[in-house]
């Protein structure tokens, strides 16, 4: 088809070189990349046995997410950096062929990687989290959002605590809140346990979180149960303190409140 | 203009005195505020149309009088009612450009609160509506600007077509548009509304007046989007020149058609949910009020089965306007063009099943769960294919970087943080803990703000010599790209971090330990907000006082540029034929003649 064999050798030479060299400074930023992510700690210390697979779950996907970034990264501005012309353009040249199977090649490699992270974190995430089978949790607290306060009641506990101020829960106990709402939509978030369900008016539901760190909001800001749905003027300021005790110590806790509430 | 209000006022009054008098009669207070507002507002939106030119121009016919469209010299026309596309098209993009400041202001209002915690100019509630109304201004804009600005002006020409296949529906469906500024507006001055521009009952069943304002102008933005997208797909099937055929379109032009498919489509359900809200409102019906049987859940879903589109509706644009840029810069063909057309359809075919990764953590059942994580993490598939085809254009390609090539390829880089980070919120483990945070905030701004907008401001710099006749200057162009890309950068970046650490979205305040990161934010967001100072100040100048530009300053191959800049009335001489695909760079080959020498192969 080409009548001059150099100017055929030419091009096909030079792609080559540009191939190569893309994939030596890919393979570098990739490196430099993993290296910045594997040293990044992305979320604030959780405090439940949830936390930690979420976290875990996070941390997989920034790293499974380094070759693609730095491939992109990589290309855009190798483009830029080594194919810009200062002038404006002359005679175009005549286009290259567009390589057999690139396309396709590149429509294997992202599915397996979408179908990879659906699988891993995404599945078995949710399989760790216990969300696959009926786990039967260890204490059950009933949460009421209403504008612009939680209502709060320990199952079994006999104790029921209107716009609460504070959730104390027991450590190590798998906790099932059962959410729902007075007026508006709210929904049941707390940052340090990576737990969130929103309280829906009409109907229940539900979530489940399992402390396994003693905290509370004052060493931890993140030890809060905060409305995470928009829900009017109070939104922001809607939060209790949440504080994670030995059992024995939720069980006098209980105690306290049952009196309280006697009084 | 003038007319078209009084046209407004008085068909509210007749509406309302309706309303009004229906209601003295069944004994009940004839002047409750509600009913009448949303009574009288289609008599007054009718008014309105009547008024600003459709009696004029078009319905006189109705009545067997002869139409008398009007036709102002001059940049007046730009202010009246017409059915030329390129007018249509320069009045959508210049009324969008103008909300997209405004809603900016009103994000600069808000990151003035933020800079520090506890409370310094807005109180909660205020800020709630202009929070609001950052969102709801915003949202209009991104649907709307480049589909309805470049789309109107850009696919007749690009197609080698004299206008839209429906010039009057065209000119109806801007024309619903300034009613949506003066709703918002009155709601404003009303006290505003403040859930959001997600307005999700029960809370918008609850509120204050202001209210009823949005749920009324988010169904005539949804009207004029269903309006348009008709008629975008019926120009595109119908009214292509001689030659050009599927497989010879501007990937913009498969852009527009594949997104107004969407439009068409799936509008229909918002709308629903903004009426149902309404009906629930003013005349007690129990659609979404759990006390009467009701069912908050269903407007979550009304509402994402369209709101999830419409993000596609947003960015599909920008993407396909990027890659139309690439190519002409990159003085080669678009890579795996009909991969990419594949990608796009692919986005499409999916984004209609893809709603409920919205509301992970609403209660729906649990079984939508895996599934939709599995739908959504599917569309990074065809978009992956997009960014193969920008990689594989700007590779090996001889590159101009003026300024709508730089907008372009910032595109690419913007939106590959906004797709990534879109991988951890559709992991349901992960976004049991980000949603509702600023990694969502800091995530669609990555996707619209740098996806659409800098799809929009390539856009702006690519066409502006066609659309003014006159050269922007590309020093201060080139200034407005680095500037607003670096402070784009600075302002939503960290904000990945603000909601790793626990900073939920929209809310007045926040912890004091999060104080340093986000005072950063604000003067950051202050600095993007004055990277436009440059861009109007370069397009105010070059406009009016810029040089002459000529026919075709980029040596561009597709039709746009075959004609004088801007084009005649109707747009080419002769009706151009096309002979071959519209980005053959380098093989000697015109991508259309005009006039039909070479006749056509259809």
């Amino acid at each position: 088809m080409r009548t001059n064999e150099g100017a055929a050798r030419g091009p096909a030479t030079s792609v080559r070189r540009h191939t190569l060299a893309f994939v030596v400074a890919w393979l570098a930023a990739t490196a430099l990349a993993f290296w910045i992510v594997s040293g990044t700690e992305f979320n604030p210390p959780g405090g439940s046995a949830e936390a930690a697979i979420i976290d875990e779950a996070f941390r997989f996907l920034a790293l499974l997410a380094v070759p693609v970034f730095t491939f992109v990264l990589v290309g855009l501005a190798y483009s830029v950096v080594v194919f810009r012309r200062s002038g404006p353009p002359g005679d175009d040249p005549r286009p290259l062929p567009e390589p057999r199977g690139v396309a396709l090649g590149w429509i294997v490699v992202t599915s397996a990687l979408a179908i990879f992270v659906i699988v891993n974190p995404g599945l078995t995430g949710m399989a760790a989290l216990g969300w696959f089978e009926d786990r039967r949790p260890d204490l059950v607290v009933r949460v009421e959002g209403q504008q612009w306060s939680w209502n709060i009641t320990y199952d079994g506990y006999g104790v029921t605590v209107p716009k609460a101020t504070e959730l104390v829960l027991p450590r190590d106990r798998r906790v099932r809140f059962i959410v729902t709402s007075k007026d508006v939509i709210h929904s049941l978030w707390i940052p340090a346990f990576r737990v969130k369900i929103d309280a829906v008016p009409g109907i229940e539901t539900t979530a489940d979180a399992t402390p396994n760190r003693l905290g509370s909001f004052d060493a931890d800001p993140l030890y809060r149960l905060q409305c995470a749905e928009l829900c009017g003027t109070g939104h922001a300021r809607m939060t209790a303190r949440v504080r994670v005790v030995e059992q024995a110590e939720f069980e006098r806790q209980m105690a306290s409140l049952r009196a309280e509430a006697g009084r | 203009m003038i007319r078209g209000l009084a046209g407004a006022l008085a068909g509210y009054a007749v509406g309302a005195a309706l309303v009004a008098a229906i209601r003295a009669l069944t004994g009940v207070d004839p002047l409750a505020a509600e009913p009448l507002v949303v009574a009288g507002f289609p008599f007054a939106l009718i008014g309105w149309l009547l008024g600003v030119g459709v009696w004029q121009a078009w319905a006189r016919e109705w009545v067997g009088l002869d139409a008398r469209p009007a036709a102002p010299p001059g940049w007046r026309r730009y202010f009246a009612y017409s059915t030329d596309h390129k007018v249509i098209g320069v009045q959508y993009l210049v009324t969008f450009t103008v909300i997209f400041l405004l809603a900016g202001l009103s994000a600069l209002l808000l990151r003035v609160e933020l800079a520090a915690p506890g409370q310094a100019i807005l109180p909660p509630a205020t800020y709630n509506q202009v929070m609001s109304l950052h969102g709801i201004l915003m949202i209009a804009v991104a649907v709307s600007v480049i589909i309805a600005g470049f789309g109107n002006y850009l696919v007749p020409l690009l197609i080698g077509a004299e206008d839209m296949a429906f010039p009057r529906l065209n000119a109806l469906s801007y024309w619903l548009i300034p009613p949506v500024a003066l709703l918002l507006l009155t709601s404003t001055v009303l006290g505003g509304w403040d859930s959001g521009w997600t307005g999700y009952a029960p809370l918008s069943e609850r509120n204050r007046v202001g209210q009823i304002f949005f749920n009324l102008s988010f169904i005539l933005v949804g009207l004029s989007s269903i309006i348009g997208g008709l008629n975008f797909l019926v120009t595109i099937i119908r009214l292509r020149a001689p030659g050009m055929t599927w497989g010879r379109l501007p990937i913009f032009v498969w852009g527009i058609f594949l997104t107004s498919l969407m439009s068409a489509v799936f509008t229909q359900s918002v709308a629903v949910a903004m009426l149902l809200t309404l009906l629930d409102r003013v005349f007690g019906t129990g659609f979404f009020a759990a006390a009467r049987g009701g069912s908050p859940l269903l407007y979550e879903n009304l509402f994402w089965f369209y709101s999830h589109p419409a993000v596609y509706v947003m960015i599909i644009p920008g993407w396909v306007l990027a890659l139309e840029v690439l190519p002409h810069f990159a003085r080669r063909a678009l890579f795996a063009y009909r991969w990419a057309v594949g990608g796009l359809a692919g986005v499409v075919a999916l984004s209609g099943v893809v709603w409920i990764h919205h509301m992970f953590t609403s209660g729906v059942p649990f079984v939508f769960l895996p599934v939709f994580l599995a739908t959504t993490e599917l569309i990074s598939i065809p978009t992956g294919v997009i960014f193969l085809s920008a990689l594989g254009t700007l590779w090996l390609g001889r590159l101009w970087l003026r300024t709508p090539m730089l907008f372009a390829i910032a595109v690419f880089f913007n939106f590959l943080i906004g797709g990534i980070t879109g991988i951890f919120l559709a992991d349901v483990p992960t976004d049991v803990q980000l949603q509702d945070t600023y990694f969502v905030v800091a995530h669609f701004h990555y996707t619209i703000v740098g996806g659409e907008i800098f799809g929009l401001f390539a856009g702006i710099y690519y066409w502006f010599p066609k659309i003014t006749g006159r050269m922007y200057d590309e020093r201060l162009g080139q200034l407005h790209f680095w500037w607003m890309f670096i402070a784009f950068n600075l302002t939503f970046f960290p904000m990945f971090g603000l909601g790793l650490a626990g900073m939920n979205r929209r809310i007045a305040d926040y912890d004091a330990a999060l104080a340093n990161t986000n005072l950063f934010v604000s003067i950051a967001s202050f600095a993007l907000g004055a990277s436009f100072l440059v861009f109007l100040w370069n397009v105010i100048v070059s406009w009016t006082r810029g040089p002459m530009a000529q026919a075709n300053p980029w040596r561009a191959r597709t039709l746009e540029w075959q004609t004088s800049s801007p084009p005649p009335l109707e747009n080419f001489p002769v009706p151009p034929t096309v002979v071959a695909g519209p980005y053959e760079y380098g093989t000697g080959r015109a991508h259309a003649v005009l006039g039909g020498a070479a006749g056509g192969d259809d």
